[in-house]
C-alpha cells in the first residue's frame, strides 16, 4: 500500500513538474481571433438606428450576400449575359467559402473540399467545367477531372489511441460491411415518385412519405434500431455529423445522416468514387474563380462592400439599405436575391412573416471554429503512416486538421505550411458555445483550437508554430435536426417567387456548397425566365 | 523528477532513530568526532560528493535521453521511458543499498562512484558505436545501460546518508544538507547541460566529463577516509586506471563520433554536413570518393562516369544545335561536367534544392577535382530552389531537360514523376528538345521503371527507355522522352567517352528477355501507383 502511494505521489509530482515546465518554457505564438460578421450581425439584431441614405442607386437585381449562394447566383446570371446587377458582399465576403494567406501560404478559413458532384448536380458540373476542373464530358457518368485538384494520397488517416490508421472507417466488422452495403442499395433506391430517395441537391430527393418518415428519428436511434452496434461505426457516423452538420448524430435527423452517405455517388473516369476535390485554400479558390467570371465593370454590373440592413418590398421595386461603415446607401432593385443566412434575413427583410417564415422556423445553427496554424517546419510524425491531407483523432471531439500544402509538387517539404484545425464545438449546446465564443480570451481560443494538434505532436508543436489565426463563426451552419424536412417556413421561402427571393444553404436545412449553389443558380434561372 | 528524494528521509529513518546503540557494530567503529577540524573537513568532502554525485546522476539521464531521441526520434517517448527506467532503477539501487554492511559503506560508496564514473562516462560513446555498428540490439543496450547507471546512482545517496549517520550527524541537519546539495547539483546540471555542455562538448564528451567528475569524487573520498577502506591502494590504482581511460576517451571522442559514422558508411568520412534538407556524407577509400545523402549512395567516383555519360550523351548526340540545358537535381555537378563538353551549349541551368550541397561541390578541392569545377563555369547558372516550384514560376525554354531527382520512395517524391509534372516540364521544352529522366533500376524495380515510361507517354511524349550497368548501383534505368519521334540511337560520339561506344549504346536501348516490360499504369497525382510499385519492387528485392 505504501509503495503504491509512493508511486502515485511520484507520478503526480512528475506530472505537475512537467506541466509546470511546459507552462514556464513553452513559447506561445501570436494569436489573432476573428469573429467574422459578429459585430455587423449583432447590430442588425439590436436594430441599431440606420442613418438617412446619402446615395441612391437603381438596379435590376440586387444579390445580398457573397457566400456560395450569392456568388453562384451572380455567376449564373453573368454567364447567361445578364448585365444589370449589384452584388452586396455582406459582412463576411466569401461566407463559408472564405480563405486567407498566412505567411505566404494559402489556407481555408471555411470549408475545405467538394465531393465529386452527383449526376443531378448539373449546376456544380457546369461550374467545374467552366473552370477547367472537369476536363471532358462534364455531364457524363464519369467525367475526367484535373488531377491536381483531386486530393492526392494520403487522403486521410485516423488516430486511434496513439496509432495512425489509413482509413477513417474500415469495412472489417460485420456491422460496417452491412452498413456500407445498405448505403450502396440506398444510392440506387427510388421513391414512389420515381425520384432518388437521397439526392444532391436535396430538392431533387423523393417526397415519398415512407422514406421521409426517417426524418422523425435521430441518426443514432436509427442505427440502434437497425441493430448496428459496432463502436467504430457509431464513432464514424457521429464524426460525419459533427463534420458535416456541426452537431452530433444524436441531434441529427436519420434522414439527413443517411442522405450524407447515400447521396454522394459522384464518379470520375480518373479517380476512385469517394474522391474529393480540394484547393490549398479550400473552396476559396472555387468561389474566387466564379466571382472572377462575373464581368464587374463598376457600372451596370457592380460589386459593393457593405451589409444589407433592411429590405422593404414595394409595389414596383424593393428598397435595400446597405450600410458601409457609418454611412448608408439606398438600392432600388426590381428583384432581390436574399443570399444571407436566415437568422440575419429574419431581421433584415421586413416582412418575413408575410413570406410564411417565423422565428420558430429558424433551423438550429451550429458554431464553427476554423484555426490556421502557420508552421515554420513540419512537426515530427511518429509511426509508419505519413501525414495525410485530412488527419482525424478518434479520441477527440474536435474535427482534426487539414494540411494546406498537401497538393503541392515539391522535392522537399515546403519551408512553411499551414495546418487548419476544425472544431464545431458540438459537445455543448450551440447557444452555450456561442456565449463562449463571445467572451473567450485569445489564449482560451488557442487552447481549444490546438487540442488535436497538441494531442498528436505534444508541446513540441509550439516550437514550430509561427502564427495562429482563429476564425469563430457563431452561426456557421444549419443543423438538420429531426423533423427538418417538414419545416413549413423553409418550404415557404423556397417557393417565394415575388420581388424578394431567397437563396442560401439554410433553405436545404444544412450547409454544403452544392446546396447553397443550387439555390443561387435556381433563383438566377428563375429571374432569367422572367 | 528529483522530488522523489523528499521521501528519502522516511525511507532511511527506519534504520536511524538517532540513538546510540552500544551493541551495534557501526557504533563501535571509532570515527573521529565531527566537532574536530578534520571532522568538519570530512563533512565538507561528503557534501561536495553529494553535489557532484547529484549532478552526475542527472547528467547521465539527460545525456542518454537526448541521445536516444536524437538517434530514434519521438523525443517524448524516449525521454519518458528513459526517465521512468532510470528512476525505477534508482529505487532498486536504494533498496539494494541496505544489503551493504555498515562497516563497508565507505568502501562500497567509493567503488560505486568508480563504476558510475566508468559506465556513465562511456555510456554515450558506447551507445553511438552500438547504434552505428550493431543496429538491432540498440534498445536493449540502451535500457540495460540506463538501468545499470540508475541502480548505481540510486545507491549513492542512501550510502552517503549512512556515512553521515555513522558519523553521528544530527539527523535533521544531515537530511537537510544532503538533500539541499543534491537538488543544487541537479539544478546546476539541468541548466549547464542544454545551454553549455551539449552544444559545446557534444553528448559523448559531456558524459565523459561527468564520468571524470565521478571518479575524482571517488578518489577524494578514498583518500580522506583511507582508514575505513579495506585496501586503499587497490582503490587508488583502479581509480587512476579509470581516470586515464576516461581522459583518453575524452581526447579521442571527436574521432569516436566519426568512427561511429564510418561504421555506417564503411570508409573514411571526408565531409559530413547536415543541411536543412539532408545529411550529406562524403567518404573516401583509396581513390574511391562516394557521396551519400541520408545514407543512400549517390555516386562512387570509380564508376560515376558510366552513370553520367549514359544520362547525358545519348540525348546530347541528338542535339547538335542545342543552346540551353536545364538540370533538375544533380547538385554534385557531375551531369553538368558532361554537358560542358559540348561547346555549342551557351547556358546550363542547374536547379538544386540544397545550397550547402552546391556550395560544397563548388568549393571543396576533392569534389571540384571530380566535377572539374563544373559549378563555377561561366556557362553554368546554379539556382537553389525546389524543382517544381521553380518550373511553375519560370518561362524559360530548354533544348534538353535532365531530371536527376531522388527515387519515388514517398508520396511527396512520387509527385515529381507524375503526369502533371511531366506536362509542366514539357512546357519548358523546345519543340525539337528532349527530356531525360533517371528512373530507378529496371532490374530491381521493373514496375517502377516502366511506370515512369507509361507516365511520360500519358503526358503526351514519345519515349526511349534504356539502361546501363553501373557497378556500384547495379543495372540502372533512364527514359528519354520528346514531343517528337526523331530520336536516333547514337552509333558514334562526337567527343571522347570512357564508357559509351556504338556497341554499348545499342545494348543500352535493348532490353534482354529477362528484363521484359510488365503491365503497369501511368502515375497520376491522385493515385500514385508509382510509389506502390517502387515499394513493392524494392521490398521484394530485400526478401
Amino acid at each position: 500500500m505504501q509503495r503504491r502511494e509512493f508511486l502515485s505521489a511520484l507520478a503526480a509530482l512528475a506530472g505537475s513538474g512537467l506541466s509546470g515546465c511546459d507552462r514556464l518554457f513553452a513559447h506561445r505564438p501570436p494569436v489573432t481571433v476573428f469573429r467574422p460578421g459578429m459585430q455587423a450581425g449583432h447590430s442588425i439584431r439590436d436594430a441599431q438606428a440606420i442613418p438617412e441614405p446619402g446615395e441612391s442607386i437603381e438596379c435590376d437585381v440586387a444579390i445580398l450576400g457573397s457566400g456560395a449562394a450569392g456568388i453562384s447566383a451572380a455567376w449564373k446570371l453573368a454567364r447567361e449575359g445578364w448585365k444589370n446587377l449589384i452584388l452586396v458582399e455582406g459582412p463576411v465576403p466569401g461566407g463559408n467559402t472564405a480563405g486567407e494567406r498566412l505567411g505566404g501560404v494559402a489556407c481555408p478559413t471555411g470549408a475545405h473540399y467538394l465531393p465529386l458532384p452527383s449526376m443531378a448536380s448539373v449546376h456544380i458540373r457546369e461550374m467545374l467545367a467552366s473552370l477547367g476542373v472537369i476536363r471532358s464530358q462534364p455531364f457524363s457518368e464519369k467525367p475526367e477531372y484535373d488531377e491536381s485538384v483531386l486530393v492526392h494520397p494520403l487522403h486521410e488517416r485516423l488516430r486511434i489511441g496513439t496509432t495512425w490508421h489509413e482509413e477513417l472507417l474500415s469495412g472489417e466488422s460485420d456491422d460496417t460491411a452491412r452498413f456500407l452495403n445498405l448505403i450502396k442499395q440506398l444510392r440506387a433506391t427510388k421513391g414512389v415518385d420515381g425520384l432518388r430517395v437521397f439526392a444532391v441537391p436535396l430538392a431533387c430527393s423523393s417526397a415519398d412519405p415512407r422514406w421521409r418518415a426517417l426524418d422523425a428519428l435521430d441518426f443514432r436511434s436509427w442505427l440502434q434500431r437497425e441493430n448496428f452496434h459496432d463502436l467504430a461505426l457509431h464513432w464514424y457516423a457521429d464524426y460525419v455529423c459533427r463534420d458535416e452538420f456541426g452537431a452530433g448524430y444524436a441531434h441529427v435527423s436519420a434522414w439527413a445522416g443517411l442522405h450524407y452517405f447515400a447521396s454522394r455517388d459522384g464518379q470520375a473516369s480518373n479517380a476512385d468514387a469517394g474522391s474529393v476535390l480540394t484547393w490549398p485554400d479550400g473552396l476559396h479558390t472555387l468561389s474566387q474563380h466564379l466571382l472572377q467570371a462575373v464581368p464587374f465593370d463598376n457600372h451596370a454590373t457592380r460589386r459593393m462592400a457593405g451589409s444589407a440592413v433592411r429590405v422593404r418590398e414595394g409595389e414596383r421595386k424593393a428598397e435595400v439599405i446597405v450600410m458601409q461603415g457609418a454611412r448608408s446607401i439606398r438600392i432600388e432593385a426590381r428583384r432581390v436575391i436574399c443570399a444571407m443566412p436566415l437568422h440575419v434575413a429574419l431581421h433584415v427583410v421586413e416582412d418575413m412573416a408575410g413570406h410564411g417564415f417565423h422565428r420558430e422556423h429558424l433551423p438550429q445553427q451550429s458554431p464553427w471554429m476554423v484555426a490556421n496554424f502557420l508552421l515554420r517546419r513540419f512537426p515530427q510524425e511518429t509511426g509508419d503512416v505519413p501525414l495525410a491531407w485530412d488527419n482525424v483523432l478518434q479520441d477527440s471531439r474536435a474535427l482534426g486538421y487539414v494540411v494546406a500544402t498537401h497538393q503541392l509538387i515539391r522535392v522537399a517539404k515546403p519551408e512553411h505550411t499551414v495546418f487548419t484545425a476544425y472544431n464545431a464545438l458540438a459537445d455543448e449546446a450551440p447557444e452555450a458555445a456561442r456565449k463562449w465564443m463571445l467572451t473567450a480570451s485569445d489564449s482560451d481560443c488557442l487552447q481549444r483550437a490546438a487540442q488535436d494538434l497538441l494531442a498528436v505532436y505534444g508541446p513540441a508543436l509550439w516550437r514550430e508554430v509561427e502564427q495562429v489565426n482563429i476564425h469563430l463563426r457563431g452561426h456557421a451552419m444549419s443543423a438538420p435536426a429531426p423533423g427538418f424536412l417538414s419545416n413549413t417556413g423553409l418550404q415557404a421561402l423556397r417557393s417565394a417567387n415575388g420581388r424578394v427571393r431567397f437563396a442560401h444553404a439554410d433553405l436545404s436545412g444544412y450547409s454544403v456548397f452544392e446546396e447553397a449553389a443550387w439555390w443561387g443558380t435556381q433563383q438566377a434561372i428563375a429571374l432569367l425566365g422572367h | 523528477m528529483y522530488m522523489w528524494r523528499n521521501l528519502l528521509p522516511r525511507l532511511t529513518s527506519a534504520s536511524n532513530d538517532g540513538k546510540h546503540h552500544p551493541t551495534c557494530r557501526c557504533c563501535l567503529i571509532n570515527y573521529s568526532s565531527r566537532t574536530t577540524l578534520s571532522g568538519m573537513f570530512a563533512d565538507r568532502i561528503l557534501i561536495l560528493s553529494v553535489f557532484v554525485v547529484a549532478s552526475c546522476g542527472l547528467a547521465y539521464e539527460l545525456i542518454v535521453g537526448a541521445l536516444s531521441s536524437y538517434l530514434l526520434g519521438d523525443s517524448i517517448l524516449q525521454y519518458s521511458s528513459i526517465i521512468g527506467c532510470y528512476l525505477f532503477a534508482m529505487g532498486v539501487g536504494s533498496h539494494v543499498s541496505k544489503y551493504v554492511r555498515d562497516e563497508d559503506t565507505v568502501s562500497r560508496f567509493v567503488e560505486i562512484e568508480l563504476l558510475v564514473g566508468l559506465i556513465g562516462g562511456v555510456s554515450a560513446s558506447v551507445l553511438f558505436l552500438v547504434f552505428a555498428w550493431l543496429a538491432s540490439p540498440f534498445r536493449t543496450v540502451l535500457y540495460a545501460l540506463v538501468f545499470l547507471i540508475g541502480m548505481l546512482v540510486g545507491m549513492e545517496i542512501p550510502l552517503v546518508m549512512r556515512i553521515f549517520n555513522e558519523r553521528r550527524a544530527e539527523f535533521r541537519e544531515m537530511v537537510s544538507r544532503v538533500l539541499t546539495f543534491d537538488y543544487l547539483g541537479a539544478l546546476a546540471v539541468s541548466l549547464l547541460f542544454p545551454l553549455l555542455l551539449a552544444p559545446k562538448l557534444g553528448l559523448a564528451r559531456t558524459a565523459l566529463l561527468f564520468g571524470i567528475a565521478n571518479v575524482l569524487v571517488a578518489l577524494l573520498t578514498a583518500r580522506h577516509f583511507r582508514e575505513h577502506i579495506r585496501s586503499p591502494r587497490g582503490v587508488k590504482l583502479r581509480g587512476m586506471a579509470v581516470l586515464v581511460l576516461l581522459l583518453a576517451a575524452f581526447v579521442g571522442a571527436g574521432r569516436m563520433t566519426k568512427l561511429a559514422e564510418q561504421g555506417l558508411f564503411g570508409d573514411n568520412i571526408v565531409h559530413a554536413v547536415t543541411t536543412p534538407y539532408q545529411r550529406l556524407v562524403i567518404t573516401q577509400w583509396k581513390d574511391d570518393l562516394r557521396l551519400y545523402l541520408n545514407g543512400n549512395l549517390q555516386f562512387s567516383s570509380l564508376d560515376e562516369h558510366r552513370y553520367h555519360e549514359a544520362l547525358i550523351h545519348p540525348a546530347m548526340q541528338n542535339l547538335p544545335a542545342a543552346h540551353s540545358v536545364l538540370v533538375l537535381g544533380g547538385g554534385d555537378g557531375l551531369a553538368v561536367r558532361e554537358l560542358l563538353k559540348y561547346k555549342q551549349l551557351e547556358q546550363i541551368t542547374l536547379v538544386d534544392l540544397d545550397a550547402q550541397m552546391t556550395t560544397l561541390f563548388s568549393s571543396a578541392a576533392r569534389l571540384t577535382a571530380l566535377n572539374q569545377h563544373a559549378l563555377t563555369d561561366t556557362r553554368v547558372k546554379v539556382i537553389n530552389a525546389d524543382a517544381a516550384q521553380w518550373l511553375e514560376n519560370s518561362y524559360a525554354q530548354f533544348d534538353l531537360i535532365v531530371i536527376d531527382l531522388p527515387d519515388p520512395s514517398s508520396y511527396a517524391l512520387g509527385k515529381l514523376y507524375s503526369v502533371p509534372m511531366y506536362r509542366l516540364v514539357s512546357k519548358h521544352l523546345a519543340a525539337n528538345g528532349y527530356i531525360v529522366v533517371q528512373s530507378t533500376s529496371p532490374w530491381y524495380a521493373p514496375h517502377a521503371f516502366w511506370c515512369v515510361v507509361e507516365t511520360l507517354k500519358a503526358a503526351g511524349l514519345h519515349t526511349w527507355p534504356y539502361h546501363a550497368h553501373v557497378p556500384s548501383f547495379g543495372e540502372w534505368g533512364y527514359v528519354l522522352a520528346a514531343p517528337h519521334e526523331r530520336f536516333v540511337i547514337p552509333t558514334s560520339y562526337s567527343i571522347p567517352m570512357r564508357f559509351l561506344d556504338a556497341d554499348t549504346t545499342r545494348a543500352m536501348f535493348s532490353f534482354p528477355t529477362d528484363m521484359q516490360v510488365p503491365q503497369v499504369e501511368a502515375n497520376h497525382l491522385n493515385d500514385q501507383v508509382l510509389v506502390r510499385y517502387f515499394e513493392q519492387d524494392w521490398g521484394r528485392m530485400q526478401h
